[in-house]
């Protein structure tokens, strides 16, 4: 069982995650923009155009403008869930002494480990927090459980209860957490094709779980409305692009020659004596 | 009735009627079978179809910015939703997650009741895109419906309405059936009209060679809308322009776009262009048309069978641009009463017209109040891509349909004192808003713009 999961699993997850997007990437890509469907008013330089998207990428402008509820939800669960992406990798990377690797700050790795520790518990509650608040919101707002399918729940449970093991092995390292070395070493082995070493890590049951999780929802993600990671920027390349207005001016018109020769007034005084 | 299992829907046009749009209706039994052979050619070409599909998160954002969703309540009526209508059946067919995961993520077998539900809640939506405008994907649930009255039409389940108006375009090319001795003796009415309303001759040139501007009215604008086409008309005298209308195209609309972009739209699209290489024109010119601007303006580029060598302009676009130049001379105390702008959806959020508009009406109204929100934020009138039915269950429809816009009018206070304008610068925005004013009782008479620009003009 730790045999199939710790070592042969990865694989099989890392290769249908590959394999899964691109397929779905290729999917969308067969299928063409063929109308001009772009949203007025138009954005005039590309450089705009990456403004918008960039900002409804990465700020939820959209929801800003029309749901602050949301926007406050969904922007701050998404950025928790960068910074714990992100936290996981340099954190394991560099065992936590990331920030004493910046040069000119002068911090020690010790204060570096106690930071890196800080900000991953903070990041890690907010985003349980946050996807809670995400599911109440779905479970109680009449138009939101409207458009609601058992799968859309599913998925914040899902991931409620995976971020929630992770914030129990992090709330109680003492009894639950994991040695860092340990995962990095792990980590390296597999990725390097090595034999695995660290194995002893999966006999923490926390940790077992937690890992097989991610690797289940890596493996559902290309086919999930995951997706709409990627499914976010195909769209707006459809909607957000550059468009130009023909120059306007009518051909042959000379408005003031017009006006001076009188056309369309009644051509005779006669008709102003009647 | 048209109604089916409590759903509203439009009277449908009949076998004959189908025909003569050169369709013939698949037999019931086979509906839901071909439904699914269509829907998996389209779905293969058009990638802003597949995006609406594959990448919504249900985050319900769309629904209350959608007019038909605040106006009934009825679920169907969110712009997700009713992209699910045909989402559900997409996923059973062609996504693994569909297929492995069926209802739990909503996947569901096609059937009749389906394709019913696809016609009564497509043809609730008034494609306004408001919903694209909102959502944080930019996901367009008029991209949706687009396709799917177009698999509707494929089956032969088209409205009468827009069946018939299809018919009337390809026999005469207009949408009202008018003939070209109509069509003179409407414009020699008018120039009449306009001598005894505003003493200046007008001309209306119907096909004269080597003009180097073809103005496409809108056909609305010679029965109910006169005072565009006249103010059109003495737009283009007073300027002195070498102008005509074209009649073999006189409808600046394109119903095509609305409910068959094969046939119907493209065919319409041939023949301007033939008229365009008839007349020696140099320019094209639109009338006002909401959906018909954006059929013409964002369509013919990708429909046209041949280089487009003319420039197609709006002419709100060349007013503005007179008026920015400061060619006209422009009394705005002609318009005095308070005046609200009613953006259509096809202008502001499809056309780029937002500025333009505004700039016209500044000019020629000495009280123009914006109502909230305005501009590409706005909320459609009820009656987009023409869903003017007018039997009795629709009929209803429509006054809900229109419910947001009569609030927000009422709102700007223009119709306190019963002598408010209300500026609704496209044919369908006037044909729904008409009976719409009077149903809400707004105090509002429902103007077009250019109708104001033409009682604003200085001639001496
Ligand atoms: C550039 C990347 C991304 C963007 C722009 C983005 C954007 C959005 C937006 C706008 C929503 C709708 C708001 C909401 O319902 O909360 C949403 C929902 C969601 N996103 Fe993302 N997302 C991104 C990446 C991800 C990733 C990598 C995940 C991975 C797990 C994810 C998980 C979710 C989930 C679970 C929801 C649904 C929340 C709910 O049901 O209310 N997102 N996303
Ligand atoms: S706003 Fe967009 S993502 Fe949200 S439910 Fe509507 S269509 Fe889906
Ligand atoms: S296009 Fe307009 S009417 Fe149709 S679903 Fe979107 S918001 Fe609603
Ligand atoms: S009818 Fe007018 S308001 Fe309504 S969709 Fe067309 S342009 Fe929009």
């Amino acid at each position: 069982m730790k045999l199939l999961i710790g070592q042969i699993l990865p694989y099989i997850t890392v290769t249908l995650f590959t394999l899964g997007i691109l397929y779905r990437l290729g999917r969308w890509a067969g299928a063409r923009i063929i109308h001009n469907i772009t949203l007025s008013p138009w954005l005039q330089t590309n450089g705009q155009v990456a403004v918008r998207i960039g900002s409804e990428a990465f700020l939820f402008r959209n929801l800003f403008r029309f749901d602050l509820a949301l926007w406050a939800g969904a922007f701050l669960m998404h950025f928790a869930l960068l910074n714990v992406l992100g936290g996981h990798i340099v954190g394991f990377g560099f065992l936590g002494e990331q920030f004493a690797l910046i040069p000119g700050l002068g911090i020690s790795p010790e204060l570096s480990k106690e930071m890196s520790n800080l900000l991953g518990t903070t990041f890690g509650i907010l985003l349980f927090l946050c996807l809670l608040y995400l599911l109440i919101r779905r479970l109680t707002l009449t138009k939101v459980k409207q458009v609601t399918k058992p799968s859309d729940n599913l998925w914040l449970i899902y991931l409620l209860v995976l971020v929630g093991v992770g914030d129990i092995m992090r709330l109680f390292e003492q009894s639950f957490g994991v040695e860092y070395q340990l995962v990095r070493d792990y980590i390296v082995a597999l990725a390097l094709f090595k034999p695995v070493v660290g194995m002893e890590l999966l006999n923490n049951g926390f940790f077992l779980v937690h890992f097989l999780l991610v690797q289940i929802l890596l493996i559902v993600f290309p086919f999930s409305k995951l997706m709409h990671l990627f499914g976010m920027f195909a769209e707006r390349w459809i909607v957000n692009r550059v468009y130009k207005d023909p120059a306007p001016g009518l051909p042959n018109v000379d408005v003031a020659a017009a006006r001076a020769a009188g056309i369309g007034l009644p051509s005779d005084a006669a008709e102003e004596g009647v | 009735m048209p109604e089916y299992k409590g759903m509203v829907q439009p009277v449908r046009a009949t076998l004959e009627e189908m025909r003569k749009i050169h369709i013939e209706p698949v037999p019931d039994e086979l509906k839901p079978e071909k439904a699914i052979e269509y829907l998996d050619q389209i779905r293969k070409k058009f990638r802003s179809f597949v995006m609406a599909m594959e990448s919504c998160t249900k985050c319900g954002q769309c629904a209350e910015n959608c007019h038909t969703y605040l106006g009934t309540r009825d679920p169907n009526n969110i712009p997700t939703n009713r992209a699910e209508l045909i989402r559900k059946i997409y996923k059973r067919y062609f996504t693994l997650e569909g297929r492995w995961f069926g209802k739990l993520v909503g996947a569901e077998d096609i059937s009749l009741d389906v394709i019913e539900q696809w016609y009564s809640y497509f043809y609730q939506c008034s494609q306004c895109r408001r919903c694209a405008h909102v959502c944080p994907f930019g996901i367009d649930t008029c991209e949706v419906t687009f396709i799917g009255r177009q698999l509707l039409h494929w089956l032969g389940i088209t409205p009468k309405l827009h069946a018939s108006v299809g018919a009337a375009m390809e026999r005469v090319g207009n949408h009202t059936n008018l003939p070209k001795p109509g069509i003179v003796d409407t414009l020699e009415f008018m120039s009449e009209e306009i001598m005894d309303e505003f003493g200046v001759e007008v001309e209306f040139p119907v096909d004269k060679p080597d003009s180097d501007i073809m103005y496409i009215p809108s056909s609305a604008d010679f029965l109910l809308n006169p005072y565009t086409l006249m103010g059109a008309g003495m737009f283009f005298t007073y300027i002195g322009a070498n102008w005509t209308i074209p009649s073999t195209v006189t409808e600046a609309g394109n119903f095509g776009l609305l409910f068959d972009q094969y046939w119907t739209q493209r065919g319409n699209v041939m023949r301007l262009l033939n008229a365009a290489q008839e007349l020696g024109i140099k320019k094209i010119v639109w009338g006002e048309c909401g959906h018909g601007w954006r059929a013409a303006k964002m369509y013919i580029p990708s429909l046209a069978d041949r280089p487009v060598r003319w420039p197609i302009v709006h002419i709100h676009d060349e007013i503005a641009n007179m008026i920015r130049n400061k060619e006209l001379k422009l009394d705005p105390s002609k318009n005095s009463k308070p005046v609200t702008l009613h953006d259509p959806c096809n202008y502001v959020r499809a056309c780029g017209l937002n500025e333009n508009m505004r700039t016209i009406i500044r000019a020629v109204t000495t009280d123009f109040r914006e109502m909230t929100p305005h501009g590409m934020d706005n909320f459609c009138c009820g009656g987009g891509s023409a869903i003017l039915f007018d039997d009795p269950e629709m009929y209803q429809r429509r006054i809900l349909l229109s419910q947001k816009k009569a609030e927000q009018v009422r709102a700007t206070g223009v119709g306190k004192n019963g002598d408010g304008i209300l500026c609704a610068p496209c044919s369908i925005c006037k044909a729904q808003l008409y009976p719409m004013v009077e149903e809400h009782e707004l105090g509002v008479e429902v103007k077009g713009l250019v109708d104001l620009v033409g009682k604003a003009l200085v001639w001496k």
